[in-house]
């Protein structure tokens, strides 16, 4: 007899694909890792997936559904191995995709180096037409054009074609015509809207969209029906999920049509996992940090919800500059990347200063530790002579750290010059890294009107809850969690999430002057779109619930806010309560009001989503029992030295269990650091909470 | 978490009270820009955050500035000090001037400082500039003849007084401008950054222990200054010349005259034999030739330090009294970014001389190329826009000039949708000039045309400030000279670069950004690049040649 029980998420990311298997009437859940292939990540994951249903004696049958994070899209843009691309352009427009927003994102260097257009020069065509600011045709669209336009592409061979009009998100006629035309002309080929893809202002970002979607479009194609293809052929009849940028699920057909939604899928399942962790332990307001081998991320949760923004920047020539990379207007979660992690190197400069990152060891030559060739003192290198790792369970005790080298590398490539000895050189390391990640957090959240020491900091990642303490203490954060299961945080997100779709339209105006009449057609439209999607992925209709939202400024100024809506239908006797909802979210951003200037409106949102039905997951590696002290060693912390710290296996650990700090807690993927004057506890879902006592 | 108790400062704590001190100016920078109301502050940065010490040393800016304020504010606040004496300035206090001479070299740019107290005691200042939407006078402009038509000038005065607005002054800003709601909100901005620099730098200090900033900036200042001095001392010591010839108004040409002079680790920029103020609005007040001086020196000799107070100890700069470069009160200097962005380039044409692969060719939109446009909508609403393109960046040794990229100034164009909606104004084109850019081993960035119709039933009122038509942007070690910068109308009517004009209904700006120079023998042009060229279309020895394309098919 056959069941249908049984989830599976998987994240594809650079280095692991990391699985979970949901049990669906236990709750229990069991991970999978496996090594990304990258000539073909669907093998590795077929192949994990089998390893997973096989250890756990499952069948493919007994799969109802699989969840699926991919950075394949994100990859193709960076590397630039997307289709060749044809983009058509009002006339005297088609420089616009390579002319850009005219900055310079590196005020200093006189050599940096600006992204490479996705469209090349000879494959960006226009025609003649022109709508004007208001919708109105200024020229109409000229046909012939169009064809003449069509018949270089051809000749160019191209795989896929992105059509961005000037103002085309006021008034898609003439993108539509062409796209009628281009089906009849180049038959087979995808086209991508501006209009469709992403309706809103800023002929640059949305032509950037536009052209990013068709880029990626036959790959992605390409990649999922081999997918389908293998799942089916090896049994499976579910349904497949993938996860989008901004947090919801789509089905297989949609992904195909809209890839460019799905650039940020790997981190945004993180902040859906975040999201159900703060449900879980009752911590509305969160900040979740997830330190890696060379990168951090950090994610605002407010009310259990991350943040979102409507604009995210693609493949970076600089990866930590904001700036140099391809600006997109899609809908993702809000997260910031910082150049900080464990495989992050350290280094003296010129004036004698201590910098660390964000050049990274990577994974090789990898820390000086590993021994596998690297020279340069890393993060991960401080924390062992910190005490904080151990150098006989690194990864379980898989790879065997070597403390001398480290010693060695630290004290002739940092304490020497500084002038210090070994220990406080490494604990300068330590120092700095949680440094820049804490002015890059309190950057962010003052962005957002908030205060980090009214947050709770949720640690994964292998190195997260290293130093979540360090990070805590500099943030005024007095409240650490640990979730199990933190080397695959984004894989249990896939499993939590819901699906969502978001959709968007320009609509200027002052708010006093709003067309109401518009505002709902527009709503109305966007309903239709959205439901249509939802119901595509199995949703019942009466299940769907709309959030609206409008991004609104004070009439002059460049920076919207948004604005969630009042229910029912809108028109002028919401109008007071609208400007007030947004004048309060300004408010909480910056600290004061401004008076007699209007609001205005520029984009109306919505998002489409239903109830999430989440279970409470019960861990394979949690609560194993017997003696969770495994010993004791020295580890430093700061005005300290080195004192001595209790070190404890976690899997072992008891709900209930409470410890004092300092202390040391140990599991496969990471190790969790408790300083001084900190009470730790472990929760009824083996949550590790740790509480700072005082911050000195 | 006490930073002093390592007792002393040494290059890990420093580190951390450094960016500390940054992050507090780029959160000041973040909040002035999400709460400004005028696109050239919010769009195109056109501002700068500075903290300093209780001597007004500074010890920290915010990082992505303009460089048009290097080191700018801590010579105002000194001025500011010597207009009204420290006693008299309390907590809360905001004191404004937007005296070209004490602030940023032109009457838009608003400079203010507070000092910040912690415990009654004065532990430092936070100073900021701000580009203002408007200043009275005349609309921003090249030509006027007197000073006094420039706009309204605010000598040193409290806009603040302990915290609370000082309603005269406010009054007084509000009668002399054309947009004063704008004016005074961008002004509140400005209020804004300096509560969040004060909140922070008390925090700063109570949290790392030090009484005030001074006790850490000697520290921040040495660091800086090694670094700045060590790079100088690897240069050959020597004098190096150039002149760069700028068209100036009308017929009278100007000059400026570079030499610089290195001496161990001493650098002096000296402009003697420069051109003598003239009677437009084109003379750079020192502060702002400082500026332009400096800046391009940090980007040869020390890109990646923060700067404070000892960035330029080793760095002397003389422009003689009475110059373009130095000219005297009350010289007319609205439109000084025509001179005072020349100087990068000057400087540029000494250092390649000596260090030939550190350096740029000069670029199209050095200086800028800027149209204002300014009336009313057929609705009766004023508008008031600048459009801010680029030109091509200079090609360098290591590779072709960018493409429609500022340099040495950092603004950026913004949308031309959103540009439409601001202003009866259509964008007919906008693309790059093939066949241009400076020829050489590394070609100059290519310029861009942009035109324009005026689609209003009403004429518009236009500013140009535009140079390099007549000495477009000078290749360097043997590339050419880039295409320079054409301004006309579809009319015929001639337009003169440096003034004030009325456009007609129907109308049709043309714009032609010029380009870069480029760098290095042009036969030594690598294959793929030559092939790259005319793949894209960038060179034209295919069949496409640059042509008015907008008119066809219309």
């Amino acid at each position: 007899m056959k069941n249908n029980d049984f989830r599976i998420g998987i994240d594809v990311g650079g280095t692991f694909t990391d699985l979970v298997l949901v049990d669906g009437r236990t709750n229990r859940a069991s991970f999978g890792k496996e090594l990304t292939s990258h000539d073909d990540p669907s093998r590795s994951m077929l192949q994990g997936l089998q390893r997973l249903l096989d250890a756990n004696g499952i069948a493919w049958t007994d799969v109802g559904n699989i969840v699926h994070a991919t950075t394949l899209v994100t990859n193709a843009i960076i590397e630039r191995k997307g289709a060749k691309v044809g983009l058509i352009t009002t006339r005297g427009f088609r420089d616009v995709l390579e002319i850009g927003n005219e900055t310079r994102y590196e005020l200093y260097d006189l050599f940096f180096e600006k992204p490479a257009p996705l469209v090349s020069r000879q494959l960006r065509q226009e025609v003649s037409e022109r709508i004007g600011v208001n919708g109105d045709v200024i020229t109409p669209l000229d046909e012939d054009d169009v064809a003449a336009a069509t018949e270089v592409l051809r000749e160019y061979g191209v795989e896929a074609v992105a059509v961005c009009l000037m103002h085309g998100y006021r008034n898609p006629s003439h993108e539509k015509r062409i796209a009628a035309q281009l089906r009849d002309l180049l038959p087979g080929v995808p086209v991508t809207l501006s209009s469709d893809i992403a309706p809103v202002i800023r002929e640059y970002e949305r032509a950037n969209t536009a052209s990013g979607n068709a880029y990626v479009q036959p790959v992605v194609e390409q990649y999922l029906t081999e997918l389908e293809t293998g799942l089916s052929h090896r049994g499976f009849d579910g349904a497949v999920h993938l996860m989008l940028s901004a947090g919801g699920l789509t089905t297989l057909g949609t992904a195909k049509k809209q890839p460019i939604h799905l650039i940020e899928s790997g981190p945004a399942a993180g902040a859906i996992a975040a999201g159900y962790f703060s449900r879980l332990t009752d911590t509305p307001n969160l900040i979740s940090f997830d330190m890696g081998g060379t990168t951090a991320k950090m994610c605002l949760l407010r009310d259990g919800e991350p943040e979102r923004s409507s604009e995210f920047e693609a493949a970076r020539v600089q990866r930590f500059k904001k700036g140099s990379g391809l600006p997109l207007k899609v809908p993702v979660i809000d997260l910031i990347e910082i150049g900080a992690g464990g495989g992050s190197i350290a280094r003296v400069d010129g004036m004698g200063l201590l910098k660390v990152g964000p050049e990274s060891a990577s994974s090789t030559p990898g820390p000086v530790c590993y021994n596998r060739g690297g020279t340069e003192p890393t993060v991960t290198d401080s924390d062992l002579v910190l005490g904080y790792l151990s150098p006989d369970y690194f990864l379980g005790g898989e790879l065997k750290l070597d403390l001398a080298a480290v010693h060695q590398a630290i004290g002739d490539r940092l304490a020497a010059p500084l002038g210090m000895d070994v220990s406080s050189a490494a604990a300068g390391v330590h120092r700095i890294v949680n440094e820049t990640m804490a002015s890059a957090t309190r950057m962010y959240l003052t962005e957002r009107g908030e205060d980090p020491s009214r947050y709770t900091l949720l640690a994964f990642g292998g190195a997260g809850p290293v130093h979540a303490y360090g990070l805590a203490k500099s943030l005024g954060i007095a409240k650490i969690v640990v979730p199990p299961g933190a080397g695959v945080m984004s894989a249990l997100g896939l499993l939590t999430a819901a699906p969502a779709c978001d959709v968007a339209r320009s609509y200027i105006s002052d708010l006093s002057a709003v067309d109401w009449n518009i505002v709902n057609r527009l709503f109305a439209d966007m309903e239709g779109e959205a439901s249509a999607l939802l119901v595509a992925a199995g949703v019942s209709k009466e299940e769907i619930v709309l959030t609206r939202s409008a991004d609104m400024r004070f009439i002059g100024q460049g920076f919207e806010i948004p604005t969630v809506l009042p229910e029912g239908k809108l028109g002028p006797d919401l109008l007071a309560d609208i400007e007030a909802r947004f004048i309060h979210d300004y408010a909480v951003r910056f600290g004061r009001r401004v008076d007699g200037v209007g609001v205005e409106a520029l984009t109306w949102r919505l998002t489409a989503s239903i109830p999430r039905r989440e279970a409470q997951l019960a861990f394979a590696t949690s609560g194993q029992g017997g003696d969770a002290r495994k010993g004791q060693r020295r580890a430093y912390f700061e005005g300290k030295g080195f004192i001595d710290c209790a070190v404890f296996e976690r899997s072992k650990l008891a709900a209930g269990a409470t410890i004092a700090g300092p202390a040391i807690i140990e599991e496969r993927e990471s190790t969790i650091v408790a300083g001084p004057n900190t009470f730790i506890s472990v929760d009824g879902h083996f949550n590790v909470v740790i509480e700072i006592r005082e911050t000195e | 978490m006490s930073l002093t108790s390592n007792s002393a400062i040494n290059g890990v704590n420093l580190e951390i009270l450094w960016s500390r001190l940054i992050s507090i100016a780029d959160e000041a920078a973040t909040a002035l820009r999400r709460t400004a109301f005028s696109t050239i502050v919010r769009e195109s940065n056109d501002f700068g955050v500075t903290i300093l010490d209780e001597n007004a040393a500074a010890v920290a800016e915010n990082t992505i500035g303009v460089p048009a304020f290097l080191g700018v504010l801590p010579r105002a606040v000194k001025s500011l000090l010597q207009e009204i004496p420290i006693d008299e300035w309390e907590e809360g206090d905001c004191i404004v001037t937007n005296d070209p001479w004490m602030g940023a070299g032109h009457l838009p740019d608003l400079v203010m400082a507070s000092p910040i107290f912690l415990q009654g005691q004065l532990v430092g200042f936070s100073a900021t500039v701000a580009h203002l939407p408007d200043i009275g006078g005349v609309i921003f402009s090249a030509d006027c003849r007197d000073f006094f038509e420039e706009g309204t000038r605010i000598l040193p005065t409290k806009f603040m007084a302990a915290g609370n607005e000082n309603p005269e002054v406010a009054r007084f800003i509000r009668g002399n401008v054309r947009l004063p709601d704008m004016v005074l909100r961008d002004i509140y901005a400005q209020v804004t950054a300096h509560r969040v620099v004060a909140q922070g730098v008390q925090k700063f200090l109570g949290k790392s222990g030090f009484s005030k900033l001074s006790s850490i900036s000697q520290a921040l200042h040495q660091r800086a200054e090694m670094a700045m001095r060590a790079a100088i001392a690897k240069m050959p010591d020597g004098e190096y010349r150039s002149v760069v010839t700028a068209d100036g108004y009308d017929d009278k040409q100007t000059e400026i005259h570079c030499c610089v002079r290195i001496e161990g680790s001493n650098l002096t920029v000296d402009y003697t034999g420069t051109s003598p103020q003239i009677d437009r609005g084109l003379n750079s007040v020192f502060n702002y030739t400082y500026a332009y001086t400096v800046y391009p020196l940090k980007c040869v000799l020390d890109p990646v330090t923060p700067h404070n107070d000892g960035s330029y100890r080793s760095v002397t700069v003389n422009a003689p009294l009475g110059s373009i470069l130095n000219p005297h009160f009350p010289a007319p200097c609205n439109a000084r970014q025509l001179t005072g962005q020349l100087l990068a380039g000057a400087i540029y044409k000494c250092l390649a001389q000596i260090v030939p692969d550190r350096i740029v060719a000069e670029s199209g939109t050095a200086p800028t190329l800027r149209a204002v446009f300014n009336g009313a909508d057929d609705s009766g609403k004023r508008f008031s826009q600048m459009l801010m393109c680029s030109g091509g960046m200079g090609a360098s040794a290591h590779r072709d000039g960018h493409a429609c990229t500022p340099f040495p100034t950092n603004t950026g164009s913004g949308s031309i949708e959103a540009f439409e909606g601001l202003a009866p104004l259509l964008v007919r084109r906008k693309e790059l000039v093939c066949g241009s850019g400076g020829e050489g081993k590394h070609r100059g960035g290519l310029g861009q045309e942009v035109e324009i119709e005026v689609i209003g039933s009403a004429p518009v009122n236009m500013s140009l400030m535009a140079d390099r038509i007549v000495n477009p942007a000078e290749g360097l070690q043997g590339g050419g000279t880039g295409q320079p910068v054409r301004v006309s109308l579809a009319s015929g009517r001639t337009l003169h670069p440096k003034a004030r004009t009325t456009l007609l209904p129907g109308d049709r700006l043309t714009l032609r950004y010029g380009d870069g120079g480029g760098f290095g023998n042009p036969a030594e042009r690598s294959e793929g690049n030559i092939r790259s060229d005319i793949k894209n279309g960038y060179a034209t020895t295919n069949r496409m040649q640059p042509r008015d394309r907008s008119d066809e098919k219309r």
